[in-house]
């Protein structure tokens, strides 16, 4: 099963990958339709790419047994404080991992 | 009341009093943005909800749940279905009641049950008629 696999050479950035670690992404905010796994809690939030992954179906595919479409996946870090205002430590971060579609590149 | 027990069993009475948000909802006209973008909501997205303080248990996997892991995993393995996501996916369609009410497993082998039924690997009647004789060898109702 491809989605437990360790990444390898997480850090390094496949040439076809859009983003690189360290680019700052926002989620998409895209409606909810039967399925998804892209949190509602970091929809429209800004992060940062902390690994690019490996390329994978996306959830919404293989949850319906459409193989075949492989998408890049990236480990993406945001800070605690703004998924929630009232989180009370500004180092703390929490990571979750997305496919390319769900992301939108942010000017830096 | 002075015993402290007594007190906090009073308190927790008490408590559970309180007003909730609970608007009886069926078949509904109109459907506002809100109230639509949960409904849609996929019941596994539950990061960030607010809950109640839950007990922890120590408890070992009963055998009915390792029943339950080891033929969801060779369905998985004989290709009738993606042993991962598309079990994910018909746990969340089990719907918000079935998926909050039941145990982790038992939406497992909910799921697969309904995916054998779906995809015309077993016919329904045949499924329930099976269910009722395992009970009935068990003197359950």
């Amino acid at each position: 099963m491809a989605r437990s696999k360790p990444p390898e050479n997480a850090l390094n950035t496949p040439a076809n990958a859009r983003f690189k670690v360290g680019d700052r992404v926002r989620v998409k905010d895209l409606p909810n339709l039967f399925y998804t796994r892209t949190q509602m809690y970091v929809r429209g939030i800004v992060g940062t790419i902390a690994a690019c992954t490996y390329q994978d179906v996306i959830p919404e595919d293989e949850a319906f047994n459409r193989d075949g479409r492989l998408e890049q996946y990236y480990i993406v870090r945001f800070r605690q404080k703004d998924l929630w205002p009232e989180y009370q430590f500004d180092n703390d971060t929490v990571q979750t991992e997305s496919p390319e579609r769900w992301l939108d590149p942010v000017d830096n | 009341m002075s015993a402290r027990n007594e007190l906090r069993h009073q308190q927790e009475l008490i408590a559970s009093l309180q007003p909730a948000l609970h608007v009886p909802q069926n078949w509904n006209y109109e459907v506002d943005g809100p109230l639509y973008t949960a409904y849609v909501h996929p019941p596994h997205d539950v990061g960030g909800q607010f809950d109640v303080p839950v007990v922890y248990e120590e408890k070992e996997e009963e055998q009915w749940e390792l029943d339950t892991y080891v033929t969801c995993e060779v369905l998985g393995w004989r290709g009738v279905w993606n042993s991962e996501e598309r079990r994910r996916r018909a746990d969340n369609d089990l719907g918000y009641a079935l998926y909050v009410g039941v145990p982790y497993y038992g939406r497992w082998i909910l799921s697969a049950a309904r995916m054998l039924v779906d995809k015309n690997h077993v016919p329904l009647t045949e499924l329930v008629e099976k269910i009722a004789e395992v009970k009935s060898r068990y003197g359950k109702k």
